[in-house]
């Protein structure tokens, strides 16, 4: 199975949400990083074919998906970034509801019902109403609906918002676990999120990929650019207006920073061993991200 | 089907629609209805100066009435009407208050000041009405004289608003297919039988306007669109659940309103001729037939209401918006009418639950294709053509908004 992007451009009058944008998806999550407005949810919307592209296309195992209609949406499950719902429906109504518009027969509704709803810890909660529930409990009965049909593409936007610790964990190991022969892309701009899971990352920045790799390729792009450095308190706010910083730890009257920058910042700093975050930020800038 | 059922009931339990249903039930029915046949319309009065001031015994005093006008005969000759007038001059109407609004007064009065004007004593005129002391032995040749006024109002007619002799002719033809002497028995139920369907808007329109819009509200559209039967199929799938919404509504209270006429008043009296109610009126339609007419009419609005309700609600995503405009419909027509021009007032009466039903008892005809078509024809066509062509713009509309 093989999703590719092809060019795919999204023009809003002068604005340029996405600019010929080209990836080859297959089984596996990908994680699509970027800051607000870089241009992700754009992306998602025209790969659920919900948004017509200015131009470009998105084929699913070469065929165009646009032109597959019901054939390709019912191998497809989507999470909108802002996730609606019935307020006067239960989780289980709710999902049953939906599990119809997805054209699941009623029985095998009912199973798949069950079963997420366990899957995502929400069994307890199933008679009551969306209303009711937390920020992290309707994103979850969101998350439910979108593994509805079994999708052989999941197209999960922001799915760890509002997530507790515990529940994004719980999360990222059925998303591993689910895509072993599957296509899960997720938008979110929490790296260790992707960090965790992503068998690939995307990085957009201005409607454009900027980087395409695995974590570790990521993150051996900024090598040597990574450093730590122990300063006395009462000089960290200096180092902080000079270079980016990535973290800022106390130790005592110390405080450890860790630094990017091309150059050896100074004579006590040390190399680190790079991480996603690192490269993230190095390339987006400490404000941007 | 299972995508219609599911539709339809997840409109039904929004308790939006819900509370609409009872509050329009209990509007209509339990206060149009059944009080007012009990208590408001033909509950005995005490005092006819206090509209309140009724007894709650409607249900026997139209017995009593019922029983009361039998004595006047079973069909409408001019003595029934020199009987009817002698019997209000001996009551004291006064002490009686009930007598006009219960009685066949506005039937006679109403007969007399039309009929019967050169009986009318210009001193006496301003203290009480000529029913109270016309002269009953002079109360003769009552269908001629209905037949000279008629003739004369369709001249009237023809040379200040451009009927023509045909459409003329067209009217008098129909009058001539009354059956003469008419059937009588006490008409005041069925004389005041009314079905003012646009009531039913608010309700309607509250009900029907989140239909397609509330997706947005709900933030559900993006979700929607991705689900395999598509927009267009769900689209379908809502109006029909919309119009069976409608269908439902109006059931309920056409049912309810026709239940509590037949506890109330009976069946009595069905075959009575429209003209009790408007003595020029030239249909021949009976009082089942007119009945029939004004259900049938209110099915028709409500359909093609629904359909722009709905169309409303598919062309914009805001709520009160789809509400706004769709309440505009029928209550623009009605606060600005007397700003509108004439020919435009008149086209907004053929609007879904704008016009009335009552258009049976008048003298409108158009020209379609070189036929003439009496009004209440087109008062219940062009409502339902209006909603059979909303259907498929809703569907268009929604599918082109919902590309998101």
């Amino acid at each position: 199975m093989e999703l590719s992007i092809d060019r795919l451009t999204k023009h809003y009058g002068h604005k340029i949400a996405v600019d010929r944008v080209s990836a080859t998806l297959t089984p596996g999550v990908y994680g699509l990083l970027g800051a607000n407005g870089a241009g992700k949810t754009t992306l998602m919307r025209m790969l659920c074919a919900i948004l017509e592209p200015t131009s470009g296309e998105v084929r699913l195992n070469g065929k165009e998906v646009s032109a597959m209609g019901g054939a390709y949406r019912d191998v497809l499950g989507y999470l909108p970034q802002d996730f609606g719902y019935y307020p006067s429906y239960t989780a289980a109504e709710f999902l049953s509801y939906i599990a119809a518009l997805k054209g699941i027969p009623r029985e095998a509704a009912k199973r798949r019902v069950r079963e997420l709803l366990e899957m995502l810890d929400l069994q307890s909660v199933s008679n009551k109403k969306i209303k009711t529930f937390s920020g992290g409990m309707k994103q979850r009965v969101g998350i439910a609906q979108s593994l509805l049909n079994n999708p052989q593409v999941l197209i999960l936007d922001e799915p760890t918002s509002g997530l507790d610790p515990k529940e994004r964990i719980r999360l990222r190991n059925l998303l591993s676990e689910y895509a072993a022969d599957k296509i899960v892309l997720l938008s979110t701009h929490i790296v260790s999120d992707v960090e965790a899971i992503a068998d690939e990352v995307l990085v957009m920045n201005a409607g454009q990929f900027i980087m395409h790799g695995t974590v570790p390729e990521l993150a051996e792009r900024v090598r040597g650019k990574v450093w730590e450095l122990t300063v006395p308190r009462e000089k960290a706010r200096l180092w902080q207006a000079q270079v980016t910083v990535a973290n800022y730890r106390h130790e005592g009257d110390q405080v450890a920073l860790r630094i990017l920058s091309d150059d050896k910042p100074s004579e006590q700093a040390t190399p680190c061993e790079p991480i996603l975050d690192d490269a993230y930020l190095y390339y987006f800038g400490a404000k941007e991200a | 089907m299972e995508l219609f059922a599911l539709e339809h009931k997840r409109l039904w339990r929004t308790p939006r629609v819900w509370i609409c249903v009872l509050l329009c039930f209990i509007y209509s029915v339990v206060w149009g209805s059944v009080m007012w046949y009990q208590w408001l319309g033909f509950g005995t009065q005490n005092d006819s100066t206090d509209i309140y001031d009724h007894n709650f015994d409607g249900y026997t005093a139209i017995r009593d009435w019922q029983e009361q006008f039998s004595q006047f005969g079973d069909h409408w000759t001019d003595e029934t009407l020199q009987k009817i007038v002698a019997a209000y001059q001996s009551y004291d109407i006064y002490e009686k208050p009930g007598i006009q609004s219960m009685g066949d007064w506005i039937l006679a009065y109403e007969c007399l000041h039309d009929l019967y004007q050169e009986l009318a004593d210009p001193e006496n005129q301003q203290y009480q009405p000529l029913i109270l002391y016309a002269d009953t032995t002079k109360l003769t040749d009552f269908y001629q004289r209905r037949a000279d006024l008629l003739e004369f109002t369709l001249e009237a007619t023809r040379q200040n608003e451009g009927m023509s002799e045909a459409d003329k002719q067209m009217l008098l033809d129909m009058n001539s297919q009354i059956q003469e002497p008419w059937p009588y028995e006490w008409t005041r139920g069925w004389a005041e039988l009314s079905f003012d369907w646009s009531d039913l808007a608010p309700y309607l329109a509250i009900a029907l306007a989140f239909l397609f819009s509330g997706e947005w509200h709900n933030s559900t559209a993006p979700m929607l669109h991705t689900i395999k039967y598509g927009w267009k199929k769900l689209a379908r799938v809502k109006v029909l659940s919309g119009m069976a919404f409608a269908l439902e509504l109006y059931a309920l209270i056409a049912v309810g309103d026709v239940a509590a006429q037949l506890i109330f008043l009976g069946t009595s009296g069905w075959d009575l001729p429209i003209q009790y109610v408007d003595i020029l009126a030239v249909a021949p339609w009976n009082m089942l037939q007119a009945e029939l007419y004004k259900l049938a009419f209110g099915l028709i609005g409500v359909f093609g209401y629904a359909g722009l309700v709905m169309l409303m609600s598919a062309l914009v995503k805001s709520n009160v918006l789809a509400l706004v405009f769709s309440l505009a419909f029928v209550y623009v027509p009605d606060v600005l009418g007397r700003y509108l021009p004439k020919w435009l007032l008149a086209v907004s009466q053929y609007l879904p639950l704008v016009g009335s039903p009552n258009d049976i008892y008048g003298y409108n005809i158009f020209h379609i294709f070189g036929k003439s078509v009496w009004s209440p024809w087109m008062m219940i066509t062009v409502p339902g053509l209006i909603g059979i062509v909303c259907i498929p713009l809703a569907i268009r509309g929604w599918s082109r908004r919902e590309r998101v």
